[in-house]
Parts: C-alpha cells; sequence; structure tokens
C-alpha cells in the first residue's frame, strides 16, 4: 500500500541537527501547504521511531507508547500549518505536542475529573491571534519586482497570492472559492510568501 | 514589575508536563506575562526536544509504522480553533486575563462579597482545586490565615500586599502552613488576583476565627 516510502532513516546518522532541521522545516512546510503525504512519510519516518523511544520512558508501555505516537504524529498531519519555523525548531514544536497529549492521557488513565487541559496550559496547536503568525514581505517590495519570481511559484500558491494580493480577496474568501481548509490558505500564503522572499534575496 | 516568579525546577517540570495541574495553570499564566521564566521553558522545551533527536532509532521499517503512516495520512486537516479575548467583568470594570485562563472566564460564577470590601468569584476546575477569582478593593483585607494545603495566587491587575511582602501584577505566590498571612490592597484601582487552594484555608485571628467551621463555604 504504502509502497515506494521507506521509513528507513536517512538523517539518523549523516545530517547534522541544523541541517536536519532546516530539512523538516521544509517538509513540514510542504505538508501545510501541499498535503504532500512523501513529504509527511520522511517527517513521520525520522520522528516516529524516536517518539515511541521517548513515550517507551515516559508511559512504561507499548501500547500505551504507540498511542502517544499514533496521536502526536496525527497532530502534526492534521495541523501542520500551524507549525511557524521562526518560532522554533521542528523538533521542538514536536516535543511540545508529545508532552501535551501524554499531559492528557496521564490524567485520563488515572480518571481524574480535572478541568485543565493542555491546550490550556501550552497553547502550541491555537491559532494565536488571526494571521499574527503571517510572514510578511519587506515594505519596499512592490508586487511589480517579484511579478517575474511570482512566475515560478507553484500553480496552487500562485492561485492563492493571486487572489489575496491582487483580487483583495480575504483568506477565507479564498478558502471558500477553492473549498479548501482556511489553514491551508494561510500555509500556502505563508510558504508562498517565504518563497518570494528567498528568491528576492538570491536575487541581489 | 514582576518579582516573584516560579522557581527553576518549578519551570522545569512545567516545561516536561511533570506538574500538578494547579500549579501548571498558574505558572503558564506567569509565563504568558513574563517572558523571563517564558524564555526559560523554552530553553527547557529546546533541551527535551534535543533529547528526543538524539535518540538512536531503529533504521529497519516497522509494519506497525506502516499501518500507522497509512492511517494518518487519510485524516483531513484540521483549523484550530481561532481564540477569543474573554474579559473579566465586575462591576463595570474589565479586567484583561493571561491567555491560559481565559477559558475559564466563561467557568467563573457571579460575584459575591466576601467579607467588607473584598469580592470573590468561584471557577470551576473540576477536581484540579478549588479556585476563585479575588478582587480586593482599596482598604479592603482578607482576614489573617494560614494554609492547610497549598495556595498559588497569581497577581491579575494590581497591586496588594500581605505583611509578608508587597506584590504587582504577573506575580506568583506559593503559600503553604508555613506561611500566615494577610492579603489587602492599598492601591487606588484594588488588586484583582486568580487563587487555587486545595484545601479550605485556616484563619487565625480575632472574630475571624468563627469563620474556620464555615471556611469550606468561603473557599469552595
Ligand atoms: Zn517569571
Amino acid at each position: 500500500m504504502l509502497v515506494g516510502i521507506s521509513l528507513e532513516n536517512k538523517f539518523t546518522n549523516t545530517s547534522k541537527p541544523k541541517d536536519c532541521a532546516e530539512e523538516m522545516s521544509a517538509l513540514l512546510m510542504e505538508v501545510a501547504a501541499e498535503r504532500c503525504k512523501r513529504s509527511y512519510a520522511k517527517v513521520f519516518g525520522y520522528f516516529a521511531p524516536r517518539l515511541r523511544s521517548y513515550a517507551l520512558k515516559q508511559m512504561g508501555n507499548e501500547a500505551l507508547a504507540m498511542e502517544l505516537v499514533q496521536d502526536t504524529m496525527t497532530n502534526v498531519w492534521q495541523k501542520a500549518h500551524l507549525f511557524n519555523s521562526e518560532k522554533g525548531s521542528p523538533s521542538t514544536w514536536i516535543f511540545t505536542i508529545a508532552r501535551n497529549i501524554r499531559f492528557d492521557m496521564l490524567r485520563k488513565l488515572q480518571n481524574r475529573k480535572e478541568d485543565i487541559c493542555s491546550d490550556d496550559l501550552w497553547p502550541v496547536l491555537c491559532e494565536q491571534t488571526p494571521d499574527q503568525n503571517e510572514v510578511s514581505l519587506d515594505q519596499q517590495v512592490t508586487l511589480q519586482q517579484v511579478g517575474q519570481l511570482f512566475n515560478k511559484l507553484p500553480d496552487k500558491q500562485k492561485a492563492v497570492i493571486e487572489a489575496i494580493y491582487i483580487d483583495g480577496k480575504s483568506q477565507q474568501e479564498v478558502a471558500d472559492q477553492l473549498t479548501i481548509p482556511l489553514g491551508t490558505v494561510k500555509s500556502r500564503t505563508r510558504l508562498a510568501l517565504q518563497r518570494l522572499k528567498d528568491m528576492l534575496e538570491d536575487h541581489d | 514589575m514582576i518579582n516573584y516568579h516560579p522557581t527553576d525546577k518549578q519551570l522545569r517540570q512545567f516545561a516536561e508536563g511533570n506538574i500538578s495541574s494547579a500549579l501548571a495553570l498558574v505558572a503558564a499564566a506567569h509565563c504568558d506575562v513574563c517572558s523571563k521564566c517564558q524564555a526559560k521553558v523554552d530553553d527547557v522545551n529546546l533541551e527535551l526536544a534535543s533529547d528526543i533527536e538524539n535518540i538512536k532509532a531503529h533504521t529497519f521499517s516497522d509494519p506497525a509504522f506502516d499501518k500507522m503512516l497509512a492511517s494518518i495520512t487519510q485524516l483531513p486537516v484540521l483549523d484550530a480553533p481561532v481564540q477569543k479575548s474573554p474579559r473579566i467583568e465586575l462591576d463595570g470594570r474589565f479586567f484583561d486575563v493571561p491567555r491560559p485562563l481565559q477559558r475559564f472566564v466563561k467557568k467563573t460564577g457571579n460575584w459575591s462579597k466576601l467579607l467588607g470590601k473584598v469580592w470573590q468569584a468561584p471557577v470551576d476546575l473540576g477536581e484540579a482545586g478549588m479556585a476563585h477569582f479575588i478582587y480586593m478593593e482599596k482598604g479592603g483585607r482578607v482576614p489573617e490565615h494560614t494554609h492547610r494545603g497549598t495556595e498559588f495566587t497569581l497577581v491579575v491587575n494590581g497591586e496588594f500586599s500581605d505583611g509578608l511582602a508587597d506584590y504587582d501584577s504577573g506575580d506568583l505566590i506559593v503559600m503553604d502552613d508555613e506561611h500566615i498571612h494577610s492579603p489587602h490592597s492599598n492601591a487606588d484601582d484594588g488588586c484583582l488576583v486568580f487563587s487555587i487552594v486545595d484545601k479550605p484555608l485556616h484563619f487565625t485571628s480575632g472574630i475571624a476565627r468563627l469563620l474556620n467551621p464555615f471556611s469550606h463555604l468561603f473557599f469552595k
């Protein structure tokens, strides 16, 4: 069923942590913007076995450990658009998700009826305030200047950027028009702007 | 200015998630307004995350992981709820509260007069502890008391003193049976605090001692 997607982990010994963080970061952004299963499989291949070791130590039980891995990696897939590389590395983001899930799991196991959950304590998986984590282009750079670079963007990102910056639509309107989740519009916008920024920097 | 912070040990336990819910809540609320402590928590997160990265993971493929991967990638994307910022209202005055406490604003009951110029509103935390927002008007005072358990107080807005020290917005105060104090505010705008106790208070002076048999009624 998943022929061609190898879980073999090419990062284990070869890459330096920083290179790895950059690579994982780029992969997560692809997952957020394009729902790219291939990119996700690489993130999964790197983190799932490590999370299992962490979870085994924390939970002391293989079944619970695998539940923790599954819940954590499910969040990574479903909420990849909430990852923001400016705020921290992928491993920190994924650790904090796992820590939160473990916190809630332990209270559920102890059958404690406490009305305090990890989302209250560590807002890892909440939108902070709308659009706060957008990448913004430097003011002196106009859309005209980036026009030629704009054409190099993947079609899906181009469509979102066009609708927002040329047609002046809101992100919600774009989401409705393309029938995709708002989070996907946001992450495509962020990814596209980041790419344009990178291209501009290479340009000078 | 914030002078009373969680200890480094408490911040580490908070980052690890190995902490009681009650302390975690006030620590989270403190970190929301104290960038110094938030930076310490971020450092511990970084350290714990690199521990995970440094784990020597198996490189062979595992059928359980193949199955998990396949089932996860069939799931839809989820939009996170955008957090609103509800505020505490008392007598037409509105108070902003730290983000971790915001969900509890709508779980806050009605304000009632505790004593003199002290008002309180209960907050439902389930079994995590007995919590209240407490507001001391200028000149308001909670009778001297000690604690049968532990009392966590976060100063939400304003200043107060308790005979042991002076506190300001953002301060986190942990009291137990070794402390006797009598919180009071002389600030013009009074003081709003959020407090959690795991056991009822024990009043120590004067006529307030008569409250002891009923203290579970006041602080529950
Ligand atoms: Zn602090």
